[in-house]
């Protein structure tokens, strides 16, 4: 009988002997059943040779033993077996018997691990501390050469922190604006607290891309460099508090980025390959059920933002039609499918919280030329997910929803006839058209983040047109242009809008200027080859719906304090830019009189100078004057004067 | 009663006008173009009063003494040429080895300065001669300073004819004197080129217009720098109102550096 504290006498045979640990308990009746299981799976690394399942009262004792005919084979069953789950509650640890050897033998001397120094970065959320609410946001300018971070402030930006080549190419913010990662030749570097101190570093040459993990637990790296065969490289995931490298994955082809999707809660994430959708678990890194899906022709797929729901196309194969289909994860249950009929291209475009999806579908109909758009709306909240179709009889220029809402916008139309419509998607089956307004100069639409207001703009070739609109009545708020703005860009609090022009699409010019959310300009600030501005996300709220409720019913008291708060500053502010301007202006003043009074004291050398002529006003010298009578030329008129 | 501005449209040569001036009392205007000729006009109704000819190249620069007696202009033909107002003679030709960039009369109209480009191996110089003395209008300056770094772009004389402050094209000043041709003061405030330099009726100003998209106002005797005027343009041009309550700017993207036919884009526009 083996023990665990008893060593084994026989020296060989023993370096292919396995434990497998979490096997499940059973009784005599279910041993056989249990063996043929374990059977099953670990014979497929080479041929047992013994097995020992230990008892106890009636019972396996949830560990076995397993003695294969050699040692490779041993390594074999614990390099693929550890971590198998053979159900929800038993996943198997399996170990070389030789390696508890190692572990039975650790001194019993305890030797005090080294101490690494405590990286303090300091209040990683410190920034939504600001007493008076600013948000922050990132510039690039100089070409890139300089990087800063700034508090919005109404009035003018406060610099929280400026460095030259802080990145060597673009920075970007994790979702909920902890870290702000830099881009350099060896990889990236993740930087936050108060200080902006470096968090953590990742080495990955080359690297072009990145993209973050809901959760902020990880970030995805992407190098178009070389990868090789054994060592797949293109893609890395790391976890960002550890720094280390959790798998690399090939890049087989060249798909738009983030190529892995990640699900709203972190937990998942996927990517499509051709006629395949893997999908892979958080934290093990391995895929879902130990395979990926095959959904031939898949043409794209993503993941609703609220739920953990994979929505994706296929087209028309054959005679079966095109569909959508709505699948469950980890369940892979299809809770929707949807026909389609002549397509020519789907894309997905779920609402923010995951309550609505729209897919717009565009066909050609049985017998016509020309391509239509359908947008198919799926209702996620109702029983069944009920599916709506509006029909558009335009082209579609830009398609975006109310990000918490249940409105949608679109832009529709040919250029320079470009229509933008509003449209309510209502509890009681019917979407209405509320509104539409017809020639505007726009190719995009931006929602503020925290819905009720839009903004359409132009961007790039219509010049910065820009349209503010509020959609609880549909009533244009304000006209504008930012001439040549190439970018837009709402502040997460959605008070506060951005356009700008980038030096990476047009050179002069380049400038971010701050609008309120009606359309009122507050800056313009001109920034020497300005290229990118982006705010920094918020984490989510800590308050519940009761707390914000509560707090919008006193919403009047709260703002008399503010109110009062601003017409302060306000005046502090005015009172500041008085008296600088009448300090400056008694510089001014007090440089004039002194280098008058120089003026004065040197006539009698630029009397000198001109022969006694005093040329020192206009009027010093009347004597000289001339008179002189010049005629102008005011008008001709030609009077007939009759016959003579 | 409403202000009468009336705007009087000379008839412009073919080519561009590459700088005008007023005369001290201001009823004549002096504007010299490319196209080699020196105009004077009458500025009460913009009456062309009379040329001066003899260039044979483009000219750059003109000048006229504070009587309205002389008038002094440089051309790209190599020469600064010396002219009697009235009658429209020639009175003087100076050689040089390069073109002629900026000129002026000193405060008393007996001294006028010159730069020379850098050009075709020759250095930038600033020339100085006494109109009193005849052998220097034979082509003998008293003083001739050589500026080996940057070349002078634009230059004028200061209040008393003691120095001239000269601005290069790497943004920088410098006063000579119009004596020793020492440097006596510098200063380094703009970052670019400097386009033009005027200064304020009574000279005790300087403003320069530069490259780097701002105007500077400065002290002529300390070349301290005063104010700084903002745009997001090259400024051509810029000029101190005589009330000196007010600065104009002028200015824009270079014709030949313009890629799209926008006038919105080039900005041009006096302010």
């Amino acid at each position: 009988r083996l023990t665990l504290v008893e060593k084994p006498q026989e020296a060989d045979g023993i370096d292919s002997v396995v434990v497998v640990d979490n096997v499940p308990q059973v009784g005599p009746e279910r041993l056989e059943k249990l063996k043929n299981v374990i059977h099953k799976i670990f014979s497929k690394f080479g041929k047992i040779n013994t097995e020992f399942y230990p008892e106890a009262d009636g019972l396996t004792k949830g560990y076995i033993f397993l003695e294969y005919g050699g040692p490779s084979q041993a390594l074999e069953a614990v390099k693929n077996a550890d971590g198998y789950k053979l159900d929800k509650q038993h996943t198997f640890r399996v170990n070389l018997f030789t390696d508890f050897d190692k572990y039975m033998n650790i001194s019993d001397e305890w030797e005090t691990p080294e101490k690494q120094p405590f990286k303090d970065f300091g209040n990683m959320r410190h920034w939504i501390e600001d007493t008076d609410c600013r948000d922050q946001y990132s510039v690039i300018y100089e070409a890139g050469e300089r990087t800063a971070i700034y508090d919005n402030d109404a009035k003018e930006p406060i610099v929280s922190e400026e460095r030259a080549r802080w990145t060597e190419t673009y920075v970007r913010w994790s979702p909920k604006g902890t870290y702000l990662a830099t881009f350099h030749q060896r990889g990236i570097a993740l930087w936050g607290g108060e200080k902006f101190k470096q968090i953590q570093r990742f080495s990955h040459q080359g690297v072009s891309l990145i993209d973050f993990s809901p959760c902020e637990r990880y970030v995805v790296t992407f190098s178009p460099l070389m990868d090789t065969k054994e060592d797949p490289q293109a893609i890395i995931i790391w976890d960002i508090l550890t720094g280390h490298k959790k798998r690399g994955f090939h890049c087989e082809s060249s798909a738009h980025w983030p190529i892995f999707k990640w699900s709203h809660d972190g937990k998942f994430f996927a990517r499509m390959t051709l006629d395949t959708l893997s999908i892979y678990e958080a934290p093990s890194m391995g895929l879902l059920d130990k395979k990926s899906l095959k959904i031939s022709g898949i043409k794209d797929f993503s993941w609703s933002p609220g739920d953990n729901i994979i929505a994706f196309w296929v087209p028309e194969d054959k005679d079966i039609p095109a569909r959508v289909t709505l699948m469950q994860m980890p369940t892979r249950q299809e809770i929707r499918v949807r026909n389609l009929f002549n397509v020519v291209d789907c894309k997905l475009h779920w609402q923010r919280n995951g309550d609505y999806l729209c897919v717009k579908v565009d066909r050609t109909p049985k017998g016509t030329q020309g391509v239509v758009t359908n947008f198919e709306i799926f209702r996620m909240r109702e029983k069944q997910v009920p599916v709506d179709v509006v029909e558009m009889k335009e082209g579609i220029i830009a398609f975006a929803w109310e990000p918490n809402g249940s409105k949608f916008a679109v832009l529709h139309g040919e250029s320079p006839r470009i229509n933008v419509s509003f449209y309510h998607v209502k509890n009681n089956g019917k979407i209405e058209l509320t509104k539409t307004f017809d020639k505007q100069q726009a190719n995009s639409i931006f929602w503020s983040p925290q819905g009720q207001f839009l903004v359409l703009a132009g961007l790039r070739s219509m010049n910065g047109a820009l349209a503010f609109v509020d959609t609880s009545d549909c009533t244009l708020m304000n006209i504008a242009e930012h001439y040549m703005a190439s970018d837009v860009e709402w502040d997460p609090t959605g008070r506060y809008l951005v356009t700008s022009v980038s030096w990476w699409s047009h050179k002069v010019d380049n400038a971010y200027w701050l609008w309120t959310f009606q359309g009122r300009l507050l800056q313009k600030n001109n920034k020497d080859r300005f290229c990118q501005l982006l705010w920094r996300p918020r984490p989510p709220t800590l308050l519940n719906i009761e707390d914000i409720k509560t707090i919008k019913k006193d919403l009047k008291k709260y703002s008399k304090i503010f109110e009062q708060k601003d017409r302060l500053s306000q005046s502090k502010a005015s009172k500041e830019l008085v008296d600088k301007r009448r300090s400056m202006m008694d510089d001014y003043r007090s440089y004039r009189e002194t280098a008058q009074q120089t003026y004065l004291e040197q006539k009698s050398l630029r009397l000198e100078l001109r022969g006694g002529v005093d040329s020192d006003e206009l009027d010093s010298n009347v004597e000289d004057w001339e008179e002189e009578t010049i005629e102008f030329f005011i008008n001709e008129e030609i009077i007939p004067l009759g016959d003579l | 009663m409403k202000p009468n501005i009336t705007c009087l449209s000379c008839c412009s040569p073919d080519r561009s006008i590459t700088q005008i001036k007023y005369n001290r009392e201001g009823d004549l205007l002096f504007s010299v173009a490319k196209d080699t000729v020196t105009n004077v006009w009458y500025s009460v109704n913009g009456e062309r009063l009379g040329t001066y000819n003899g260039h044979t190249g483009a000219v750059w620069c003109v000048d006229c003494d504070w009587d309205t007696k002389n008038v002094l202009t440089g051309s790209a033909d190599n020469s600064c040429r010396l002219w009697d107002c009235q009658t429209g003679k020639q009175l003087a030709l100076l050689d040089t080895n390069s073109a002629v960039r900026t000129c002026g009369f000193d405060f008393s109209g007996n001294i006028i300065m010159f730069s020379t480009d850098k050009q075709m191996g020759y250095q930038c110089f600033l020339n100085f001669f006494d109109l009193r003395d005849p052998q220097q209008i034979d082509n003998q300056p008293y003083l001739s300073i050589p500026c080996s770094d940057h070349k002078i772009t634009s230059a004028v004389w200061g209040p008393l004819g003691e120095y001239v402050i000269a601005g290069h094209e790497n943004g920088e000043f410098n006063q000579f004197s119009a004596k020793s041709g020492e440097i006596v003061k510098k200063a380094k405030e703009h970052t670019k080129q400097i386009n033009d330099i005027q200064s304020s009726v009574d000279l005790t100003m300087i403003i320069s217009a530069s490259k780097d998209n701002t105007a500077k106002l400065f002290d002529s005797a300390s070349l301290e720098h005063i104010k700084t005027f903002k745009t997001e343009r090259p400024v051509n041009s810029a000029a101190i109102s005589p009330n000196m309550d007010h600065v104009v700017m002028g200015g824009g993207q270079e014709a030949m550096e313009v890629t799209t036919t926008s006038t919105r884009i080039g900005k041009f526009e006096a302010r």
